[in-house]
């Protein structure tokens, strides 16, 4: 078995000390980057990347593979305990974790979170290892016509998923589209609605409106709730009374199993697509994990197989993303970009070559990541501890300083206060948003994917030269546009 | 904008009269004495902005200063540019970038900034801008493109900006031949594509040369042909037209000449760095070329008279 074997080989070269206190150095910084809102894996990947100048390839890019799985599982923590979600794709964890967190059980959440983050990222992981070569070569397949139907089936799910009606779901993504469209056309550069304003070339900075419309709007909301009913959040009886309801024992996590695996497999597929994104994995997860419960109707009032369905599938990205990084020198998405980054600054240069003449560095790498998901559980499970204890502190107090971090995490990475201006647009946007009833997050992911769709789209047309038939001659495209439109009449007959 | 220039403009004058002319003069021969910030227009992950992290490195040892690295994307380059124009002609601030935001942008976009609004101090290297299709093309040749080209109207390119985009759609017009373009955001985008099929050719602005045999070039977009495709010939024999490649370095309008001077010979000796020399050459196989300011200059204004003529011919 060559494969064994020179995994065996990896394992030997990655199970050093060394290695290991940077794995753990790495994950610890990545999920305190990951609970500060505006700050996720990418950034911290970015700004870590001199550090790792110092080092040798295998402890960088083992290092940066640490802070990417902790920056990704770190997001859920603000999003369960606040309802404040630092990125998009943590954004589905707050639907059933903070209700959890409201009754006392945030405990029970974030080990949720947890557990299946270090499943879904595991079972990546294997992926990875086994079917790199078939995986990118079935990746290749997907082109903008496919990813164009990809895309349609993704909001056709999205729109039934977080509003009560429709219509509603639907105007939101539409709304996000259209303001995904401010910028320099992608086709021929001519600016659109940008009134002269350089910083708007490149459309409006998606921190800034993923932090507004997630984070702030949320912090402001639940100030004015405050300020009007003051604090309704459960209190504590007795410690004792809080450890019995925050147990959460292994049997009792993978019950879910069918969940972990299907969401996981759904992280894997998504991830393998260069450009898809983390947020769209979390999405279309939650949505097959609603679809697929006997009592979809418990889904967002605190069940925990919609915190399940995120934090797996957003984890397994994490691994197989870097399916396409290793088969085909493609990035999966800006954090394996970021990589792409160090391990040329390393001497490595990633493409169709990189398993053949850097082998053994791949397989330490991917060893490394195996070590790393049991370093993760280890780690994050002591960090529940510590941000329980936020959890018991007045919400008056937890709330102002998330207003302070969001602002200093959309500052940070470009020192742009244009940028800041966006962000509080976004927030007073939310709030408002989440007093009619229309739903915020359907509008952040409508912007996010707009811009891919847009650019799938266009190129699409243009390759098939405006003729719809294609669609006929591509299987995938085929079924992803007839599965959403199943979804969507479905969606419509029942409301 | 135009309020925050003229009140830094205000703010500069101010200083300069206050501090009195000699002094200034006096500070400059000690230039730097301050951390220089290097403006990268890209995003972080690309090939110039890793190539900037180790080149920063070498240039702050040559000054004796460190040299940050401060990434400004967006609008190809157009927002750090920005930024450069409107910043103090002081030496603190400098920008790595190639050339086509300081030259193309402003000739086809409403930018803040004109052609003249640099600074050049030196160029450090050239992209490696080619024609490429996939190992199995039927192409074996420009030629065979050519004539492919023009018996089956209507195949398929990716380019990765409005400058590729231009040039390509400039010899098609030469040729009388008809091609449909598909924009992509960059080599990441251009790859999968060309390498499932879906294109039948592609702009490459080097990212080839990690393919090895998977890719073929069939022409050099530059003015020469690239040193690793020696064979394949350079649009500018044929059509008397190229792509300017420079990979530079620039600075605000007015810079003095002696911290231009000064920074320019830094580069000069930077450009020798082993480790530099290392990711460069060994890594993204992009060649060391030194050209210092008066040169450069010369060049790039040769350069941007060019692309008007290509401007002007196709829109």
């Amino acid at each position: 078995m060559d494969i064994l074997s020179q995994l065996l080989v990896g394992f030997h070269a990655a199970l050093t000390p060394v290695n290991i206190l940077f794995i753990a150095f790495g994950i610890s910084l990545g999920i305190v980057i990951g609970v500060i809102p505006g700050l996720g894996s990418v950034t911290a990947i970015a700004v870590l990347i001199p550090l790792t100048f110092y080092m040798s390839p295998v402890v960088a890019i083992a290092f940066l593979v640490g802070v990417n799985k902790g920056g990704t599982s770190g997001g859920a923590v603000p999003s369960i305990l606040l309802n404040t979600p630092g990125t998009p794709e943590a954004a589905a964890s707050a639907f059933d974790g903070y209700p959890m967190s409201r009754k006392g059980q945030s405990g029970k959440a974030m080990k949720y979170a947890l557990y299946s983050s270090v499943a879904g990222d595991t079972l990546s992981d294997m992926l990875l290892i086994l079917l790199a070569a078939p995986f990118a070569a079935l990746a290749l397949q997907f082109g903008p016509l496919e990813l164009t139907a990809v895309f349609f089936f993704a909001f056709a799910l999205l729109a039934g998923l977080t509003s009560d009606s429709v219509i509603k779901g639907l105007l939101a993504i539409f709304v996000g589209v259209f303001l995904s469209t401010i910028g320099l056309d992608p086709i021929d550069s001519s600016p659109r609605m940008v009134f002269g304003r350089v910083e708007l070339f490149d459309g409006l900075p998606l921190i800034a409106v993923a932090i507004g419309g997630l984070a702030l709007s949320s912090v402001m909301f639940q100030m004015t709730e405050l300020w009007r009913h003051g604090d309704t959040h459960r209190r504590h009886d007795t410690l004792a009374a809080d450890r019995a309801q925050n147990r959460l024992r292994p049997a009792e996590f993978f019950d879910h199993w069918r969940t972990i695996v299907r969401s996981a497999a759904i992280g894997s597929g998504v991830g393998m697509l260069p450009g898809l994104g983390v947020t769209l994995a979390a999405f279309l997860s939650y949505g097959a994990a609603r679809r697929a419960s006997k009592n979809p109707e418990s889904f967002g009032k605190g069940n925990p197989e919609g915190i399940i369905a995120t934090e797996a599938a957003n984890s397994a990205v994490v691994g197989s993303n870097l399916i396409p990084t290793i088969a085909i020198g493609i990035p999966g998405n800006i954090a394996a970009a970021l990589l792409i980054g160090a391990f040329m600054i390393h001497g490595i240069v990633p493409g169709p070559f990189m398993l053949t003449m850097h082998g053994d560095v791949i397989y330490a790498l991917v060893a490394s990541m195996l070590i790393a998901n049991v370093v993760h559980l280890v780690i994050g499970r002591a960090g529940i501890g510590i941000w329980s204890w936020v959890a018991r502190a007045p919400r008056s107090a937890v709330l102002p300083p998330v207003i302070v971090m969001g602002i200093a995490g959309v500052y940070l990475p470009n020192q742009s206060l244009f940028e800041i201006g966006i962000m509080l647009a976004f927030a007073v946007l939310g709030v408002l948003m989440r007093y009619t009833g229309f739903s915020i997050v359907c509008l952040v992911i409508g912007f996010l994917l707009g811009s891919m769709l847009e650019g799938s789209l266009r190129k699409a047309l243009l390759l098939h030269r405006g003729d719809f038939s294609a669609i006929l001659s591509s299987p995938i495209s085929m079924i992803f546009f007839a599965i959403g439109l199943f979804v969507l009449i479905r969606a419509f007959r029942k409301s | 904008m135009t309020k925050a220039t003229t009140y830094g403009a205000g703010v500069a004058t101010l200083i300069a009269l206050s501090m009195g002319l000699a002094l200034t003069t006096a500070a400059r021969a000690d230039y730097p004495e301050k951390p220089v910030t290097m403006v990268v227009p890209y995003s972080a992950g690309g090939s110039t902005e890793t190539l900037a992290r180790v080149f920063s490195k070498a240039l702050g040892d040559e000054l004796g200063q460190p040299v940050i690295v401060k990434t400004r994307p967006g609008g190809g380059g157009a927002v750090g540019s920005t930024e450069l124009a409107a910043a103090e002609a002081d030496g603190y601030t400098i920008m790595l970038s190639g050339s086509d935001p300081l030259t193309w942008t402003p000739l086809t976009l409403s930018v803040e900034y004109a052609f003249d609004s640099f600074t050049f101090v030196s160029q450090i290297s050239e992209y490696q801008q080619a024609i490429i299709v996939r190992a199995d093309s039927p192409d074996q040749t420009f030629d065979d493109l050519l004539a492919r080209s023009k018996a089956n109207p209507g195949l398929t390119y990716a380019d990765q900006n409005a400058m590729s985009r231009a040039f390509i759609e400039y010899i098609g017009n030469e040729e009388g031949i008809d091609w449909t373009g598909v924009p992509t955001a960059g080599g990441g985008e251009m790859v999968p594509l060309l390498l499932a099929g879906k294109i039948d050719f592609a702009w490459s602005g080097g990212i080839h040369s990690r393919y090895g045999d998977q890719m073929r070039v069939l022409a050099s977009m530059n003015a020469d042909r690239l040193a690793a495709s020696p064979d394949a010939p350079s649009v500018s024999e044929k059509y008397g037209i190229a792509m300017p490649g420079h990979m530079l370095i620039t600075g605000p309008k007015g810079l003095p000449d002696d911290i231009v001077a000064k920074l320019s010979a830094a580069v000069q000796a930077a450009t020798k760095n082993e480790e530099y020399l290392g990711l460069l050459e060994g890594k993204l196989l992009f060649p060391s070329k030194y050209r210092g300011s008066a040169e450069l200059t010369v060049d790039m204004e040769t350069t941007y008279a060019n692309l008007k003529k290509i401007v002007e011919a196709t829109q």
